[in-house]
């Protein structure tokens, strides 16, 4: 039986299995496409890398420094493979799997890793009107088209949503001889980090209209785009009338957020956050199926793949204190989010675990200056100051959880200082 | 010369070929779009009306009941899905209860068979999201949902197996009838001969009438209705369809679950100016949430994937418009075959053919006539031995394309060169729901574009999303020139 099978060889996943496979455990990454390295291979461009290596790449040049090693360490690996369905039966999993090469396939496991991603939020998900012609592609989907296959999705673009996927291509776009005509968002702030507002949208005298959103998408005869209406929207999002601003455009590329993709886990009874759309984990990463790890950004959407490495590292490192791990009875409390956190991750903090306590969360508002404080029974237990708090950016804090009581649960705040 | 040239290939007029393909006689069905079931029978509820509310006597009634029975037949003749899920009209105050009543007269008057009236509670032992406003509820065994364009194309596949031909891409420009004979213009050029003529071109149908009366006697009014998709893995909180009382509009803004395990919420009701362009506003949507909430509790809203319109072919007639031309001899008109029409479609074709057309009193019956059409093979939904013998005899069902809706490599291609095959985005997506899921072709749409390059042997260039002229790409990235 496989120790560990990782789902997924993008970043997180070849981070997970290399760490389990340099502690000797066996370990199979599985990929659905035919390549490793997922989403990198189609980032193209530059500053990836700048947290782990201290040295800036592309995608690909990032993913290729995990694959070197993964070939080296000789992990097996599996390619053009998907996996349909995830089971488990008593203490081990059923991984159902699919392939041209091989047909379906069973195989069971002491453990499994999920790394298998996001996906992009999409026109239906957030019920924009009009008509449904061709030219409204997904941010990603077009780089894929572009950067993969070679292809262009159109010459005269708008791009709906400042997350990074839809800055990144504005510029590639411009770059590739189309005329990029602006960026709306419908938050008043980017969603986007800082640094790719300057090289993408500014250097390129791309507009940026905050508070705004696409409110009507109009066909011509042949179904494919050729105007967006936008408005600007109140603070309730709606839009309001005489804002209306038509941009005469062949495509029109949507930035409208990543979902973690965990429809595999849709047979297993996994507890799940609506505030992260994933799984509710512990600080090893492990769902409410015991053995059931999720790291990556199917966990939560990451804004650097730096910290997806990270964090993925310490899922693989988990997966393996697992397999030799007594199955105690646990003591567990809950880690909530307080005033002004968008959500924390992990959500329980399990105290039968060696593994440390890092928590992610992401702030709901825009703060100079805060103060990060974890509370149990009333009291702070741990704070830290912050400072440039943007939903767009993820904030992490460790501390030893030894000080904590185990009975009662800690909430994590933000504090605006002036 | 063709006996019958049919003009349009929606649900009404599949069923039409499927029916004229029992005699022998010359068919020929010319669709103006690239494929069948592109219109209305592309957007809307799906819903196989158990004829609770059509005027007791009218055609929309009689129709509507025979049509629903003869889908239990159809089921098993052309293999498509069907939900037996049964409906709740629901009455929330003593005057709509009042109301409620006069439909459970309607209903007994129509026929329709098991229906009764409950109490809330007892609904709600079934409906457990029932919205505690609803007072009494109209229960209506008999309806079913199925999957439109499925039906087409089944109806459609069976045809031309049985000897009828389909153009796609033939819009009708111009009708002339000499002393015994139409002649039928192409997209402004090519002529084509029938004997006879029948208009089944939805929304459009009083266009065909124009090309050739002077006063056509029903006119085409389009009432858009708009909808949104919940994503099937969360389409489990409602088992019936439920509809609000009927309005001087319509059904009203409905809960639908689907044959696929989504649910429709929608539609509203906009009388629209321009009947071929069934768009969608954020009044309209928000229209379509705030109505749905009031019949259902717990409705999913953040798990929409996806919204779309539709433009129903309304007209000022009450009933359905099933008529020889007063102005042309040999000229049959299906014209405002609104709701309840895919109900009722394969009863209206039935109608058409045998009484209005008495075709069987023209032609003899097709001997080698097969109702039998077998569905493309669902690889996911069978059963393991099946599912290995398969991948045996081809291994390209090992190979997942769309995985949301698990549609693997092997159904795109068959997709691609079936009886009505098709190589668009779009066409694929009808066919095989590849791109129907939850990220909406996010992943596989790549995958299809290139499978569709491959089999036809064309540039991704040429790939079209829907229409011929919607090309997926602009243009390749900077290349070197060799």
């Amino acid at each position: 039986m496989i120790d560990i099978v990782v789902i997924g060889a993008g970043a997180g996943g070849l981070a997970a299995a290399i760490t389990a496979k340099e502690k000797n455990k066996k370990v199979l990454l599985i990929e659905r496409e035919s390549t490793l390295g997922g989403i990198l291979n189609q980032c193209i461009h530059n500053g990836f890398g700048l947290e782990v290596f201290k040295e800036e790449y592309t995608g690909p040049e990032y993913a290729h420094r995990y694959i070197e090693k993964l070939i080296s360490l000789k992990i097996d690996y599996l390619l053009d493979t998907t996996v349909t369905k995830l089971e488990k039966l008593s203490e081990k999993f059923i991984i159902t799997m699919t392939s041209e090469e091989e047909g379906i396939k069973k195989i069971e496991a002491k453990s499994v890793i999920l790394t298998s991603g996001c996906y992009e939020r999409t026109r239906g998900h957030i019920s924009m009107p009009g008509d449904r012609p061709k030219g409204v592609f997904n941010a990603g989907s077009a780089q894929r088209y572009l950067n993969i296959n070679g292809y262009m999705v159109g010459k005269k673009v708008f791009i709906l949503g400042s997350g990074d996927i839809g800055l990144i291509m504005a510029r590639r776009m411009t770059l590739e001889g189309a005329e990029v005509l602006g960026v709306a968002e419908i938050m008043s702030y980017s969603n986007g980090l800082n640094r790719n507002i300057v090289q993408c949208l500014i250097d390129f005298d791309i507009p940026l209209f905050l508070s705004h959103t696409v409110t009507n998408v109009i066909a011509d005869e042949n179904n494919n785009l050729k105007e967006i209406i936008i408005q600007e929207v109140d603070n309730n999002f709606n839009p309001m009338i005489n804002t209306e601003k038509h941009f005469f455009v062949d495509t029109l590329l949507l930035s409208i957020g990543l979902i973690p993709d965990i429809t595999l886990l849709d047979e297993l009874s996994v507890k799940v956050d609506p505030k992260t759309k994933s799984v509710e984990v512990n600080q090893a990463y492990e769902t409410s199926v015991r053995g059931l790890f999720v790291s990556g950004n199917s966990l939560q959407v990451h804004d650097l793949v730096d910290n997806v490495t990270k964090e993925s590292e310490r899922a693989g490192l988990c997966a393996v204190e697992y397999l030799n791990k007594e199955n105690n009875e646990a003591e567990e409390i809950r880690i909530l989010a307080g005033s002004n956190i968008g959500y924390v991750t992990p959500q329980r903090l399990d105290f039968s675990w060696n593994s440390s306590l890092i928590i992610s969360f992401r702030t709901n508002k825009k703060m100079e200056k805060a103060i990060c404080k974890v509370i149990q029974d009333d009291k702070v237990v741990y704070k830290k100051r912050l400072m440039f708090l943007v939903p767009a950016e993820m904030e992490t804090i460790s501390f030893d959880y030894q000080i904590l009581n185990r009975t009662s649960d800690i909430k994590v705040v933000l504090e605006e200082l002036s | 010369m063709f006996d019958y040239i049919i003009i349009g290939a929606g649900i009404i007029g599949s069923m039409v070929a499927r029916e004229l393909s029992k005699y022998e006689c010359k068919v020929l069905v010319v669709e103006k779009e690239n494929d069948v079931a592109n219109v209305q029978t592309l957007a809307n509820s799906a819903i196989i009306h158990a004829a609770y509310n059509p005027e007791p006597g009218s055609l929309k009634a009689i129709l509507n009941i025979k049509g629903n029975y003869m889908y239990d037949q159809l089921e098993k003749e052309l293999d498509i899905p069907i939900l037996r899920c049964g409906a709740y009209v629901v009455a929330y105050n003593e005057i709509e209860e009042n109301e409620l009543d006069r439909l459970a007269d309607i209903a007994a008057q129509n026929g329709v068979p098991e229906f009764s009236v409950l109490s809330y509670s007892e609904a709600f032992k079934k409906e457990p999201n029932l919205s505690s406003n609803v007072t009494k509820v109209l229960s209506l065994p008999t309806t079913k949902v199925t999957y439109p364009w499925e039906v087409a194309f089944a109806a459609m596949e069976n045809a031309i197996k049985n000897g009828v031909n389909l153009k796609l891409n033939y819009q009708v420009t111009g009708i002339k009838k000499t002393n015994d004979y139409f002649e039928v213009e192409i997209n402004n050029q090519d002529i084509i001969n029938s004997k006879y003529l029948i208009n089944a071109a939805g929304v459009s149908s009083d266009d065909i009438a124009k090309l050739i009366e002077k006063q056509p006697k029903f006119l085409i009014k389009g009432r858009k209705g708009e909808y949104f998709v919940i994503d099937r893995r969360y389409g489990d909180f409602v088992n019936h369809v439920i509809y609000p009382l009927p309005t001087e509009a319509g059904k009203g803004v409905l809960v639908t679950p689907q044959v696929h395990g989504e649910v429709l919420l929608g539609p509203n009701s906009i009388w629209v100016d321009d009947k071929n362009h069934p768009t969608t506003t954020f009044e309209g949507l928000k229209y379509v949430k705030d109505h749905s909430k009031t019949l259902i509790n717990n409705i999913p809203y953040d798990r929409i994937i996806r919204s779309f319109a539709g433009v129903r072919a309304s007209s000022n007639h009450e009933d359905f418009y099933i008529k020889e031309s007063e102005e042309v001899k040999g000229l049959y008109h299906l014209g405002g075959i609104e709701s309840p029409g895919l109900s009722a479609a394969p009863a209206i074709a039935e109608y058409l053919v045998n009484e209005i057309m008495q075709v069987n009193n023209k032609y003899e019956l097709n001997k080698s006539y097969n109702p039998i059409r077998k569905k493309p093979i669902p690889y996911y939904d069978l059963d393991e031995n099946k599912q290995k013998e398969l991948y045996a005899a081809n291994n390209l069902y090992g190979r997942i394309i769309c995985k949301c809706e698990r549609i693997t490599e092997k159904e795109i291609i068959d997709a691609i060169h079936g009886t009505l095959g098709s190589s668009t985005i779009k066409g694929i997506k009808k066919r095989t729901r590849a791109g129907a899921g939850l990220c909406q072709g996010g992943y596989c749409e790549e995958k299809v574009m290139k499978i569709i390059a491959r089999e036809l042997n064309v540039s991704p260039l040429e790939v079209a999303y829907d229409k011929k002229e919607s090309k997926l790409f602009t243009s390749e990235t900077k290349v070197v020139k060799k």
